[in-house]
């Protein structure tokens, strides 16, 4: 007997040493002796077998045997799954890799960014260029152009003092530039600022 | 003169069919590696269920619990060692489940609406409510209040109290199998063990005291 018991209990056991006599442990002497700590014992037995019977019948009855087999087949079904090969779905014939034609090469992304800062930058500095460029655009044709424009450009109606100067300018240039040969063939016909003046008196 | 066949302990019966699967799987023999599965399962399925259901207090919860367990412990069968009982290793994997799920839960009643409570403070399945097909629905009301009172005190108990007293009173394992079991010490179970037994005759006759004296002033009142 522990000294405790002797000591504060007036040699009766205490609380742990019954439940350890109770759960299968040492069953000490005084045990047997002791009607009270005996009456203890068995209250104390009869309260966990109590305890022990209600739980079991609580488990018991959510789990009655056709629930145990129904989830007896679940646990056999997914072993089953478990230990079966994986089956792959195979994706339609269509879609299985085929070599690519040219035409439907892909071009990279990079390149397509590539090719538009270079279409940027080449319109930049063409824009530029035309700019320069466009000024010097206002000078002279070349004097052969300007020969044949007389003919092409002649006024077939009356003369108006505005297309004058015109005129005078044309024929000065006509002149400046016939050649010689043909001043015979010029002089022979009447000269057309004469005609167009004469015209308009 | 016969020769006198040893009787095969359930120890020795476990490892040799865990032994046997490991072979079966290692064969690709899968079907009878299963069939011999099957009959582990018959043979510890009522205990886990028992166990499952007085750790997690919710049948749906307990019966994925021990699906998961036989299914876990079927695809390690590899680690298995012989010289631990199949049923002690079983019972640990179980466990360890049955603890992720109550994490699992406890994360999720969180950000969930408070579950229904009787007068005890006591979760109850709402099918509780509904009008059952017992013998006599006095003897129904009195066991049900009875079982809740019980389940309700021993979940009350701190954690590895109650899984102590569970595996040792409930499932009638020794200590020794207890500490297999959780890796607690063989002293600390019995400890464990103890003030569980305690705790819970203090809580069930508080219980008690506080139903009676309820029913005395419900009666009063009338």
């Amino acid at each position: 007997m522990r000294i405790a018991d002797i000591v504060f209990r007036q040699g009766h056991l205490s609380e742990e040493a019954l439940t350890t006599a109770i759960l299968g442990g040492d069953r000490p002497a005084h045990l047997e002796q002791c009607e009270a700590c005996s009456q203890r014992a068995r209250d104390l037995s009869l309260w966990l077998g109590n305890v022990r019977a209600e739980a079991l019948e609580a488990a018991d009855e959510v789990f009655p045997p056709e629930r145990l087999a129904l989830q007896h087949a679940q646990i056999m079904r997914r072993l089953e799954q478990i230990d079966a090969p994986p089956r792959v779905i195979a994706f339609p014939a269509q879609a299985v890799h085929a070599p690519r034609t040219h035409s439907e090469r892909r071009v990279s992304p990079a390149w397509v960014g590539v090719a538009a800062a270079a279409g940027l930058a080449i319109g930049l500095v063409g824009g530029q260029i035309s700019a320069r460029v466009t000024p010097t655009a206002s000078v002279p044709a070349p004097a052969q152009t300007q020969q044949a424009e007389p003919a092409q450009v002649a006024p077939a109606g009356p003369v108006t003092a505005t297309s004058q100067p015109v005129n005078a300018s044309l024929t000065t240039d006509w002149e400046r530039y016939v050649p010689e040969d043909l001043l015979l063939l010029d002089q022979a016909t009447p000269s057309l600022l004469e005609t167009q003046l004469a015209s308009a008196r | 003169m016969a020769e006198q066949v040893p009787p095969v302990s359930a120890r020795e019966a476990d490892a040799r069919v865990a032994l046997d699967i490991r072979a079966f799987q290692a064969e690709g023999r899968l079907d009878e590696a299963r069939d011999r599965y099957g009959e582990v399962v018959t043979r510890y399925q009522r205990r886990a269920a028992r166990i499952a259901y007085h750790y997690l207090r919710d049948a749906a919860d307990a019966d994925e619990a021990v699906q998961d367990a036989f299914i876990k412990a079927y695809m390690h069968i590899g680690t298995f060692r012989e010289d631990l009982p199949f049923e002690v290793w079983f019972t640990r994997i179980l466990i360890n489940g049955c603890l992720d799920r109550l994490k699992a839960r406890r994360r999720r009643e969180r950000w969930m609406a408070p579950p229904m409570l009787d007068p005890n403070g006591v979760e109850r399945d709402p099918a509780d409510y509904l009008p059952s097909r017992g013998p006599s629905p006095e003897e129904v009301v009195l066991s049900a209040e009875r079982r809740q009172q019980l389940m309700g005190a021993v979940a009350e108990l701190p954690e590895r109290q109650r899984m102590v007293f569970m595996l040792s009173h409930f499932d009638g394992r020794s200590s020794r199998e207890v500490s297999a079991m959780t890796g607690l010490n063989e002293s600390t179970v019995r400890v464990h063990l103890f003030r569980a037994i305690r705790r819970l005759r203090g809580l069930l006759v508080t219980r008690a005291a506080t139903d009676q004296g309820t029913g005395r002033s419900n009666r009063a009142n009338r």
